[in-house]
């Protein structure tokens, strides 16, 4: 009799059974993918690191002077346990053709060396080694191929002086050491043969990366650099801090997932105490006929653990290709997730399933409570004095449909509270996203890049080169950038940023750090966050990261190595900035510093003299791109995003957040509308009965959802800030920025138009699924039980 | 007298697993004003199905049924939607109500729907009031529906029923679930509308009840087996004896 009930069961209450049952398999699918991923994310940079072989310290040069005299210095260094040399050819955007133009324009050196001596794992997009490259081919890493449009297969061409060299676009890299969005410098790998065939033509462009274990990176760092000029160096700690947009994006990821948990669970939870509250006329006629207490709660529990199993696998097979899809998404230039993927994913979908069972456990307690006459009451003992509804019809001023409609959410708390909570989660998903990447697009992390805001900012990659190799010094590069601008028939002011690179001592520590000077502003003009501006040559300001790692406070005495000198600096005031991830120090503009010491040019900062507006920029920008032969000239806001580098990805993954919500939003109501449906039945029927149309049943049923999706927006937008600090906050103050920051919150975006795509989806899919009422016949109240 | 509800040769037919079942067969009676007709017959002989189909809840499969002088059959679904709600009530054996409003909203809720009479919502809730003392149930109007008895119940979905006015009174058992008192007071109240003009058509399987009617309609197997007109001066208890003696001859 036990597996005939539980037969009849299944086959008698097919829909709230199915509409279960995907509950179970969207709960399964999203645990499933998340916590793979959530252990794939925080196990993250160390984990991608490991597999690539990466070393405690490394040095980038660019001659092969300098090369040498590293290579001393390291030889001579007591801290250094061992080092790797590797020789690599270093070009800039021109050398890059197709069909005879510039493939595309890119500020940081391209590294060309051969795919089969780096000193490190690089990985293809199947998180492949890449072992060999074969003859006439080339693996390009960081972000080179896609902002070039390069697909694999396609051919380019690398130029340097008269010799043209052929290459087959590969596939992509993952480059551990240069391929974060901070670094980038793009890594062309190529079979040794078409290496060997470039580098005696390439004789200028030779550089190389210093791959070294130590125990004491930071000393060794310094030590190395002696009397050498160093493109880049940092501890394995800095490349680690360098992935921090991946990883920003990545804890969205977490978040996300965390959500999507706590949204599947929810739902399940109350699907199923919502389907066992159905049975209460079951449970009475089962105790009435004497079925013991036990046997009727194994009875459900053995259909929940059924359900559940069912559901949990084909969610395990689902959730897959989701949660690949959403760590791609996420971390496309990492190699995330481990090898326990698979186990980690059945694992979350046993969780899944022993969850059902103690949600089922849980909400059959209540049958031994059950009695006979509970057939006859359908669950209600009638001793219930809590009113249901809280609003009169008597004393509304509302219509009766939408009076009707707003009573159901307020005598249901519980259910459309739910309902109200996971769609503000849903909402607040994607408004976190938005507004974090609204503030990496726009000028208003400018001042955390320490960076004053200017009209234009130009990318001249060879005037850049030019006063980093000293062949011309900056105020000629920035003379003949105002010329090129004058002679695009604008007068403009021009500035740039100039590093140098300098170690920085106070006490028994010291911190090698770029060093930022911009002869044509005043250290005024930047934000700070304690002291005062440097006002004389001898006064500096150091980012609070510095300051601390040197021990040392605003009006403290530090002592800069510069020249073989030690020079020492008062620090007036301490900021905060995302530049060099954090760590930084800024002289005052007067300072006389040697032009040869310049390791990194920003771009050109403009401002026009005839103070235009934002729409006569942006039209500037466009001249100024054909006046200067590139697409690196941004307004303030495209600059900022370009500096971020992480502002698209993060739009990315917000759209496909904003998709899974969509879908998540309309299953949710779908089902949730499909079981009131259900549920409801004899009050439609009544309704019917009385001479509602069905129209005015269907407005009701899509205006109850309407309501819970405007109460949602509500919630979300009040949760919105505090929330996008709170999460926001502590991965930023990671790259430095540890004081807070204010968010650029996209008002119609974040509090008018996610929320709409909300309600938008969630009204039609239940007006789509309230058209099923209509079945529901005024005669049918004769048939309802 | 008007007459309000005109069956003409009604015939309504089921198909159940491909198997057709004719639960009326060409039925046809009227209905004066002001009238109370009860509709009595064995389980499953179409008395319910003839109820909702006149009402037109339910659609006819051929026949005619004017009610007021309109056709129902060539009404569309928001056309008898539209009769329903102004000019016809309903009161059903099981005393559905819409769970999440009070009783007296519930009563209220067709007259707040209806653009019958012009009113404000506190004239509508001051008429649902009304009627609820003249049944009786004044003292429960605020109440949840879970906190009141069976027989309240059914006097506040008559009240309901009643609260638009209708030219028509359906009643579907209305006493089938309720005790003996709380029966004798449904009925009560039921004649007590008819008095007042209202025309009442129920569906009972109790003898009692049928006999405060003023006609019977003895239905089998989809047809009418017998029309007994009940001499509303002679007692209660002579009405039901005939009544009884009439069933029997009907073979109830």
């Amino acid at each position: 009799m036990f597996l005939r009930i539980l037969k009849n069961d299944l086959r008698r209450k097919k829909t709230m059974n199915i509409i279960l049952l995907l509950f179970v398999i969207l709960s399964s699918m999203f645990a499933s993918s998340s916590v793979s991923n959530i252990s794939a994310v925080m196990r993250g940079t160390d984990s991608y690191f490991d597999k690539a072989g990466m070393s405690d310290a490394f040095i980038l040069t660019l001659s092969e002077t300098d090369c040498d005299t590293v290579s001393k210095n390291l030889d001579n260094c007591k801290g250094v346990d061992s080092y790797q040399r590797e020789d690599v050819l270093m070009l800039m955007s021109d050398n890059f053709r197709q069909d005879g133009n510039k493939l595309v324009d890119f500020t940081n050196a391209a590294l060309v060396q051969c795919g089969a001596d780096t000193k490190m794992n690089i990985f293809d997009d199947s998180n492949e080694k890449i072992k060999n490259v074969r003859e006439g081919e080339c693996y390009i890493s960081g972000t080179f191929a896609e902002r070039a449009d390069l697909e694999v297969g396609e051919r380019f061409d690398i130029k340097v002086g008269d010799n043209t060299w052929t290459f087959t676009f590969a596939g992509h890299a993952k480059d551990a050491l240069f391929g974060s969005e901070f670094i980038n410098n793009p890594r062309f790998l190529l079979s040794s043969a078409d290496y060997e065939k470039m580098v005696p033509e390439c004789q200028d462009s030779r550089g190389a990366v210093f791959y070294i274990e130590t125990d004491d990176a930071d000393t060794v760092l310094a030590e190395a650099a002696e009397g050498a000029k160093i493109q880049f160096s940092g501890p394995r700690s800095m490349i680690k801090t360098s992935y921090i947009m991946n990883m920003i994006v990545a804890a969205l990821l977490l978040v996300v997932s965390v959500g999507l948990i706590v949204v599947s669970f929810i739902v399940l939870r109350f699907t199923i105490g919502f389907t066992i509250a159905e049975e209460f006329r079951e449970i009475g006629v089962m105790k009435a006929i004497g079925l013991k207490t036990r046997s009727i709660r194994g009875l459900y529990l053995v259909k929940y653990t059924g359900i559940a199993v069912l559901g949990a696998v084909l969610g395990f097979f689902a959730g897959i290709p989701f949660g690949r899809m959403l760590l791609d998404s996420a971390a496309s230039s990492m190699v995330l997730g481990g090898d326990n993927t698979v186990l980690i994913s059945a694992l979350s979908s046993a969780a899944v399933v022993a969850a059902i069972i103690a949600f089922s456990w849980r909400s059959t307690k209540k049958i031994k409570k059950l009695s006979p006459v509970d057939a006859v009451r359908s669950g209600q003992t009638g001793e219930r004095f809590k009113k249901r509804g809280i609003l009169k019809l008597g004393s509304s001023r509302l219509g009766t449909t939408s009076f009707m409609a707003l009573n159901d959410v307020f005598s249901a708390k519980k259910q459309f509270g739910i309902i109200c909570a996971v769609f503000t989660v849903c909402i607040l998903l994607v408004t976190v996203l938005a507004n974090t990447a609204n503030f990496l697009s726009s000028e208003k992390m400018l001042p955390f890049m320490a960076l004053t805001e200017s009209d234009v900012y130009i990318n001249d990659t060879s005037e850049c080169m030019d006063i980093i190799g000293a062949v011309k010094t900056p105020d000629e590069a920035i003379e003949e950038v105002e010329q090129k601008i004058r002679d695009a028939g604008y007068d403009a002011d021009v500035s740039v940023e100039l590093w140098y690179k300098y170690t920085v001592a106070f006490g028994d520590k010291s911190v090698s750090v770029p060093m930022i000077q911009n002869r044509r502003t005043k250290t005024e003009d930047y934000s700070y966050e304690q002291g005062t501006a440097p006002q004389y040559t001898n006064e500096i300001a150091l980012s609070l990261p510095v300051l601390e790692k040197l021990g040392a406070k605003v009006g403290d005495t530090v002592t800069l190595a510069i020249g073989g000198e030690d020079k020492e600096f008062i620090v007036t005031a301490s900021y905060q900035s995302m530049n060099n991830l954090g760590e930084s120090g800024r002289f005052h503009q007067d300072y006389e510093t040697d032009d040869r010491g310049i390791s990194t040019a920003f771009a050109f900062q403009a401002d026009f003299k005839d103070d235009p507006d934002a729409e006569e920029i942006d039209n500037r920008v466009e001249k100024l791109k054909d006046a200067f032969e590139t697409d690196n000239v941004f307004n303030s806001a495209d600059y900022a995003k370009d500096c971020s580098g992480a502002a698209d990805t993060i739009s990315a993954v917000k759209y496909l957040v904003l998709v899974i919500d969509i879908i998540l939003a309309a299953m949710i109501a779908v089902l949730m509308e499909r079981s009131f449906i259900s549920k409801e039945k004899s009050e439609i029927a009544l309704l019917k009965a009385m001479g509602f149309k069905s129209r005015s049943v269907i407005f009701q049923h899509t205006l109850r959802f309407v309501f819970v999706c405007i109460a949602a927006a509500v919630f979300a937008a009040v949760l919105c800030i505090p929330l996008t600090k709170l999460t926001m906050d502590p991965i930023f103050s990671i790259m430095g920025l540890v004081s807070g920051i204010e968010f650029k919150i996209d008002a119609a975006e974040v509090f008018f138009i996610c929320p709409m795509i909300m309600l938008g989806v969630t009204a039609l899919a239940v007006f789509l699924t309230s058209l099923y009422t209509a079945s529901v016949k005024a005669s049918d109240t004769a048939d309802i039980e | 007298m008007n007459t309000v509800l005109d069956v003409k040769d009604l015939c309504k037919t089921y198909i159940v697993n491909k198997r057709q079942n004719n639960v009326l067969r060409n039925v046809s009676f009227s209905v004066d004003e002001g009238e109370m007709i009860a509709v009595m017959g064995p389980s499953g002989s179409g008395k319910s199905t003839l109820l909702y189909t006149v009402s037109g809840m339910d659609a006819m499969t051929a026949g005619k049924v004017e009610f007021c002088g309109s056709d129902i059959s060539k009404m569309s679904q928001n056309e008898l939607s539209q009769l329903r709600l102004d000019d016809m009530g309903f009161v059903f054996q099981q005393m559905y109500m819409m769970k999440n409003l009070s009783v007296l909203d519930n009563i209220i809720l067709p007259a707040c729907k209806s653009k019958k009479v012009s009113e404000s919502r506190s004239q509508t809730a001051d008429r649902g009031r009304s009627l609820m003392r003249k049944l009786g149930i004044s003292e429960v109007a605020d109440n949840d529906i879970n906190e009141v008895s069976g027989g309240q119940l059914q006097r506040a979905a008559i009240c309901r029923a009643m609260i638009n006015e209708p030219r028509m009174l359906f009643a579907d058992e209305p006493t089938g679930a309720l005790n003996r008192s709380s029966s004798e007071e449904v009925m009560d109240e039921l004649c007590r509308l008819n008095d007042d003009g209202t025309t009442v058509m129920l569906v009972t399987h109790d003898a009692r009840v049928a006999a405060k009617c003023t006609r019977v309609l003895f239905i089998v197997d989809g047809n009418i087996k017998g029309e007994y007109n009940i001499d509303r001066n002679k007692s209660p208890r002579d009405r039901e004896r005939d009544l009884n003696n009439w069933l029997l001859e009907m073979g109830w």
